[in-house]
Order: structure tokens, then sequence, then C-alpha cells
């Protein structure tokens, strides 16, 4: 990447103000992040061309860099960190999705930036002394001080953050989190610019097994191993007939015992779902499941245990034995 | 291909509560094999297999180095007074510039913890290396991307004798299926667990592990850093918390499908 960098300086804010980075489709949760600081919001783009345009009709300007065909995006991490380091980024803001957590990693690193996970805002301070090269040493890079708030446990608290330096900061983004109408598109805000990858090939395989609708599923039963056993599974989708709803699970039922397929299984490394009501049945909640379901509105857990992870994030929660508790949930749903 | 599994890197989030006023209790703070580190060292070790290399651990601070030594990896490294972080760049500072002191590394491998998401992305960013995340399986193969002939056709190994094995092949899944990246290290791979259930190492292995070597590394010998940022503390979310029901079955039922009505989710 290097050409027109100055085109799409920001016009204010510290430092060189916020750059997005975005590498995928949950980039919405990271410019509500950026525009909270009052920066002025540039963004570098790597993916196909409808990517940077959506990006640059939020009124964003954009530096878009376009993956060969068969390259991933995390090969342009080195050239892109190399591009933002010249724009002196006060502030950087990528996603969680794996390219876009690369490409913010290799820009950090270059910025000299500290990187935060779980960041819902930001504010500059003053009172900054520069950032860090990782080994202690200060880069100068932007000069400005930040104060960040962020989520800890799976969202159980806020943890407030006070950074001397400049900040790259890791949002959970959702591909489906944007209710809000799209914004008018902006004419001419993206700039393609070269760039060099380095030597990577990509080649996706479609899934042969289908999701069985849960990504469409408005209300979705999901269950873990509190299940003793596989003819119990009857009285989920009993359950789940009473809700209307779609039957998922965790990733030891369907990885570990085959009870139903691997497309059934929510998680990091499985199905990541939105649905409006998301209803677990003996499910821990272990990080990895929780990742999968970020995007539900409302989330009610049942489970025995009342120090459960799972009740750190539902909206409801009921404490009780699954055995009792289920039949009791579809007599009064059918009541 | 030498390997470095990253184990026992920060603390145990389960084992955290959080306390009425918003503030949390670690249980003391101790470092504890994460989620993902059982994910993370099966592919260090399937790398290694396919190549005839070894696998060699680094854990941070206090952390159980016969964790990784009784499941079979021969040797570790460990930064005894590498402190708890809240910045992923400053602990993958540390993590870099014991790579770095290690020496002729040529992958990476750390578990991709969901709460420390940056750590994996900011030492590939400090090491000068690239980064692949959320990868779920790897293998090593014959032919890097670039190279002459048919670049990433091979599968592990293939064939090949394992000092032909130059490059790594990763899976991770994506929205539409799976994909599959072919690199030439050095790597970072940051390794999301796939699997929820792991065998323990029996007394032998446990007993065995005793005998093997500890190199122990500190912030100084490394020459690392370990400038944070500032906590103010936690606090509770504004968000209304979890509305917990608790009773007899049919009461605690009767509630919440009450409650889903009257908030127009049902």
């Amino acid at each position: 990447m290097s050409a027109g960098a100055g085109d799409v300086r920001p016009a204010g804010g510290p430092g060189g103000g916020a750059w997005l980075v975005v590498a995928d489709a949950g980039w919405p949760a990271a410019l509500r992040v950026a525009r909270g600081t009052s920066s002025g919001v540039s963004a570098a783009v790597v993916g196909p061309r409808a990517l940077a345009d959506a990006v640059a009709a939020a009124g964003v300007p954009v530096l878009w860099a376009e993956p060969a065909g068969g390259t991933p995006a995390e090969a342009y991490a080195a050239p892109l960190a190399e591009q933002l380091a010249a724009e002196r980024p006060a502030l950087l803001v990528g996603t969680t999705h794996p390219a876009s957590r690369a490409l913010l990693g290799a820009a950090a690193a270059l910025a000299g930036a500290r990187l935060l996970t779980g960041a819902v805002a930001a504010e500059p301070t003053t009172g900054g002394t520069g950032g860090t090269d990782g080994t202690g040493g200060s880069t100068g890079a932007g000069g400005s001080a930040w104060t960040v708030r962020r989520t800890l446990l799976d969202g159980a608290v806020v943890e407030t953050l006070d950074s001397p330096s400049p900040v790259a900061l890791l949002v959970q983004g959702a591909g489906a989190d944007d209710d809000a109408p799209p914004p008018a598109p902006v004419a001419g805000t993206v700039r393609p610019v070269a760039a060099a990858p380095a030597a990577m090939t990509l080649t996706t395989v479609p899934s042969a097994e289908p999701a069985g609708g849960l990504e469409d599923a408005r209300v979705v039963v999901a269950f873990g191993r509190g299940v003793r056993s596989r003819d119990d599974v009857a009285l989920i989708e009993r359950l789940a007939d009473a809700l209307g709803a779609q039957v998922a699970c965790s990733m030891p039922v369907a990885d570990d015992r085959g009870w139903l397929d691997r497309s059934r299984y929510v998680g990091r490394s499985g199905r990541h779902i939105a649905p409006r009501l998301y209803l677990t049945v003996g499910i821990s909640g272990a990080p990895q499941h929780l990742e999968g379901v970020r995007g539900a509105q409302v989330v009610a857990a049942v489970d025995q245990d009342p120090a459960a992870r799972i009740f750190r994030v539902a909206d409801y929660g009921v404490v009780g034995d699954l055995y009792e508790v289920v039949p009791a949930l579809i007599t009064a749903l059918q009541g | 291909m030498r390997v470095v599994i990253v184990y026992s890197w920060a603390r145990d989030t389960g084992a955290a509560s959080v306390r009425a006023d918003g503030s949390v209790d670690w249980r003391g703070g101790r470092t504890a094999p994460g989620e993902d580190d059982p994910a993370a060292l099966a592919v260090a070790r399937q790398l290694a297999e396919d190549t005839g290399g070894e696998v060699t651990g680094l854990t941070l601070g206090d952390g159980d180095a016969s964790w990784v030594l009784a499941r079979g990896v021969g040797s570790t490294w460990s930064v005894g007074d590498a402190p708890l972080l809240a910045d992923d760049a400053a602990t993958a500072g540390i993590l870099a510039a014991a790579v770095r002191a290690i020496g002729d590394v040529d992958v990476v491998v750390v578990g991709d913890a969901a709460e420390r998401a940056g750590v994996p992305a900011a030492l590939a960013g400090l090491l000068g290396w690239p980064a692949l995340l959320g990868v779920t399986a790897a293998s090593a193969v014959g032919e890097a991307p670039g190279a002459a002939g048919t670049a990433g056709t091979a599968g592990a190994t293939d064939g090949v004798g394992a000092a032909d094995a130059t490059a790594v092949r990763v899976t991770r899944p994506s929205p539409s299926g799976t994909e599959t990246i072919t690199a030439a290290p050095p790597l970072v791979l940051g390794v999301a667990a796939e699997s929820g259930t792991h065998r323990a190492p029996g007394m032998k292995e446990l007993l065995a592990a005793r005998r093997r070597p500890v190199t122990p590394l500190t912030l100084a010998r490394i020459g690392a850093g370990a400038d944070d940022v500032t906590s103010r503390g936690t606090e509770l979310p504004p968000a209304a918390p979890t509305r917990v029901f608790e009773g007899p079955p049919d009461q605690v039922a009767g509630q919440l499908v009450a409650a889903l009505r009257a908030g127009g989710v049902l």
C-alpha cells in the first residue's frame, strides 16, 4: 500500500486520528467505537470492492486493497501496517474476526500501540507519552493518551483503563448487528492502493452440511452436557416444538458425543447465530460457545449450577434441574 | 520445523467471580491452561510430527510446566517474573522477546482465547511474522506458496520427506464453509478449540515430566518490558443484570415464560 495515502488523512482528532481496520462484515461495531471518540475516522479495507463501498457509504474515507484471487486478507498485514504507521494513528479499531485481528496486530505493532480486547468505548485524554515498541521503548507515535472501557468475563463486568499512548482496540463484531438503515452513499471516497502480499494461498470449500435453518431462526433452543443421555434429546425437541424453535447444541454434544450433526453446534469454531431468543439448557457457557451467539437479542438459560458462566451473560436465568424445569416450561408454553 | 507452544499464559477466567460491587475476585490470579491450549498443543505436535521437528513449550509467570511436559513436549521455557497484563501488546511483547531468546523458531502456536484475542495478533506483529488466527487444524506440506511448481496442493507431507516440508497448511471454519490457507514459516498460529474433551496424562507421564528440562527466563534476560495500562477497576455493566428465577420448577417455568411474553420475545 503506498499510493494516495495523504488524500485520506483524517481531518481531526489526536495524532493521526482514528483508523478503522476492516476485513469482515462486522465492521459497523468497530466504527461505532471509533466514532464515539470524536476523532476523524478513516478506514483501511482489505477485501472485495463491495466491502470498501459499504464502509465508504458510512461516510468514512477508505484506503482499499483488493486481495488477488486465492490470497487471504492476512497476506496484506505487513504492507497495511506500514501504510497505517505512516499515518501516525492515535487509535486503531478492528473486530475480532481472524483476518481483521491479524491486520490490526501488525498495524498496532508497527505503530507502537497498546492492544486491548473487548473494547466498547474510548475517549482521548491528555498527558500522552507516545507509543511503546513492545520492549518498553517509546516510538512517539501519535503522542496521545486514551481512556478505554472494555468488557471482561463474557460481559459480566466493565473495566476502565488508562493508556498513556496510542491504542489499538478489538471490538466484538457481528455481521448482522446493525439494525439501522444504511446511510446514503458517499461518492468518491474509496481509493484503491497497490500492495504486495505475502506468499499465501486461500481456498474455501463450501459447507456440505446444511445449517438446519439455525442462521435464520428467530428462536433457538440449545443444549449441552447437562443432558445426560441421547434419548433425552427428545425432551429438548419437545421444548423446541413448543417454542417453534430450531435445536442447536454446544460443541461437546456434536463433536464428542455425536448426538447432533456438527452443523448444529454453536460456538467460535461452529455456527454463529443471532436469533431473537436463545434458550440454553444444561450449557455452562464456555467462552468458545458464547462467542457463537453474541448476536442473540435475548438469552435465557436453564442450569442447575447457580455459578455457571452462562448466568453472567443471560438476560434470564432459571436455576434448577433441567429434567424438572423443561417439562414445566413445555406446560407453561402450552398454557 | 521447530514449533513453540505457548501455554498457561493468562488467568483462568472460569475461576473468577464477580462481587456485588462489580469488582472481580480472581482467586489468587494464577495462570492456568486456557480453553484452547490443548488444541494449540495438538497443532504444535502435528507440525513437529509432520516434519520430524520438535516442540518447545513457553509459559509465563507461575504457569505449571508439567502441563506441557506431561503431554509429550520434551522441554519448556518459562518467563517466571512475567506479570499478568491488561495490554495484549505488552503480553505479546514478552512472548516475542522469549521466542527470540529461544531462537531458530519456525512456528509459534498460541491458544486463540476470546478474552485475550489480541495476544496472538500482536505477537505476530511484534515478530514481524504473518498471523493465521481462528485455526482449528494444521499440517506441514511440501511446497510453499510462490515456490516453483504447484503451490499448496499437497496433503500433509504427502510422501515428501520431512526435510522437504517447507510450508504450513491450516484450516478454519468460515461462515460459508471451511477455509484452507497455505503459507511458509515463520508464522504465528492462533488455535481455537474444536473439541471440548482432552485426555489427561497418567501418573507415568506426570512422573516423566519431572525429568524434562525447564529453562528459566527473566524479563531482564530477554530484554522485555512489562509496562502496562492502568486499570481504574471494574464495575457492573449498565445493562440490567441477569434476572434469575429460583424456586419450584412449575413456578420458575411460569415466571420465565411470562417474562419472555411480557418482553415481546415470544
